[in-house]
């Protein structure tokens, strides 16, 4: 699924947009930073979340969500947690319907009744 | 009259009359300046033609065609100019007419390339707005017709697989008619 060397991509959605946006000339990193969430009492981090793009050009960082429900409600969690802690970072959320809506656009994925 | 699994969003007469406002507004803006009018094959094309159609001002319109992205497991290389404008642009005031901007990935490669021809101004006149999906927020928008969530909207030049751009309305597409 590398569409650059040395990058891995968890998911074949990730791969997709990470060609989407070389194709608009949009530089990106992929998973570059962990943002802390919870420490415990020793202050070592118990919970962090990692974007899964950072655009540098933008200063925006996007998570692509195309999972199930019960583990977007986990992920909404943790950005909720993550902007009140890091308020000056940009995070944008793509969920499965947007995600394929972008592709549909492309004429790669139907559009499904919702 | 075509059919499909299509909820009307904006009627006929409802476009109309938005679009009557922005000419107007556009009109009153850049009374007196050398307006070109640009859009992008084909989907802005309904929309530039009504709306210049309404402007009270001179104007000279002009086209750009750019290929899309069509997917693919490999390297997809990367968006470029089918169809150039006949314009020059260079000192000219530049008011691009998109049929919407949602994640904003094209109109930031068209604003890249026409800046880059040192225009005198660069604007966008949008008849949709879908913010909810914005990734790029810095796009010189000026004027928008409409902002809409997210969905699937086809008709007055918004296709699906080029299917529905003639429709006079902007409507929801609810499913793949062909079920895919």
């Amino acid at each position: 699924m590398a569409v650059r060397p040395g990058v891995r991509f968890a998911h074949e959605s990730e791969a997709e947009f990470a060609r989407i946006l070389d194709f608009y000339g949009i530089r990106w990193e992929y998973e570059p930073r962990s943002f802390p969430l919870q420490w415990d009492a020793q202050g070592r981090v118990i919970e962090s979340f990692s974007p899964d793009f950072y655009l540098p050009d933008l200063d925006l960082y996007v998570e692509l969500t195309t999972l199930k429900q019960s583990l977007v409600t986990r992920k909404n969690r943790k950005l909720r947690r993550m902007r009140e802690l890091y308020p000056e970072v940009r995070v944008k959320i793509f969920y499965g319907r947007d995600y394929r809506n972008l592709l549909a656009k492309y004429g790669l994925h139907p559009v499904r009744s919702r | 009259m075509v059919t499909a699994p299509i909820d009307v969003l904006f009627t006929e007469a409802e476009i109309r009359t938005r679009v009557g406002e922005l000419a107007a507004a556009i009109s009153r803006d850049y009374a007196g300046r050398d307006l070109l009018v640009v859009t992008v094959l084909k989907g802005g094309v309904y929309f530039l033609t009504d709306l210049t159609r309404a402007l009270e001002i001179p104007v000279t319109i002009d086209f750009l065609a750019i290929s899309s992205y069509r997917g693919g497991k490999g390297p997809t290389g990367v968006v470029r100019l089918l169809k150039d404008l006949d314009e020059e642009i260079t000192g000219r005031s530049v008011l691009l007419v998109e049929d919407i901007i949602d994640t904003g990935l094209t109109a930031s490669y068209l604003v890249r390339a026409l800046q880059a021809r040192d225009p005198a101004d660069l604007a966008i006149c949008t008849l949709l707005d879908k913010r909810v999906r914005r990734l790029v927020e810095t796009l010189p928008i000026r004027y928008r017709g409409f902002e809409i969530p997210d969905v699937f909207v086809v008709g007055y030049g918004l296709d699906y697989r080029q299917l529905y751009r003639n429709l006079p309305y902007v409507g929801v597409l609810r499913a793949d008619p062909a079920g895919a």
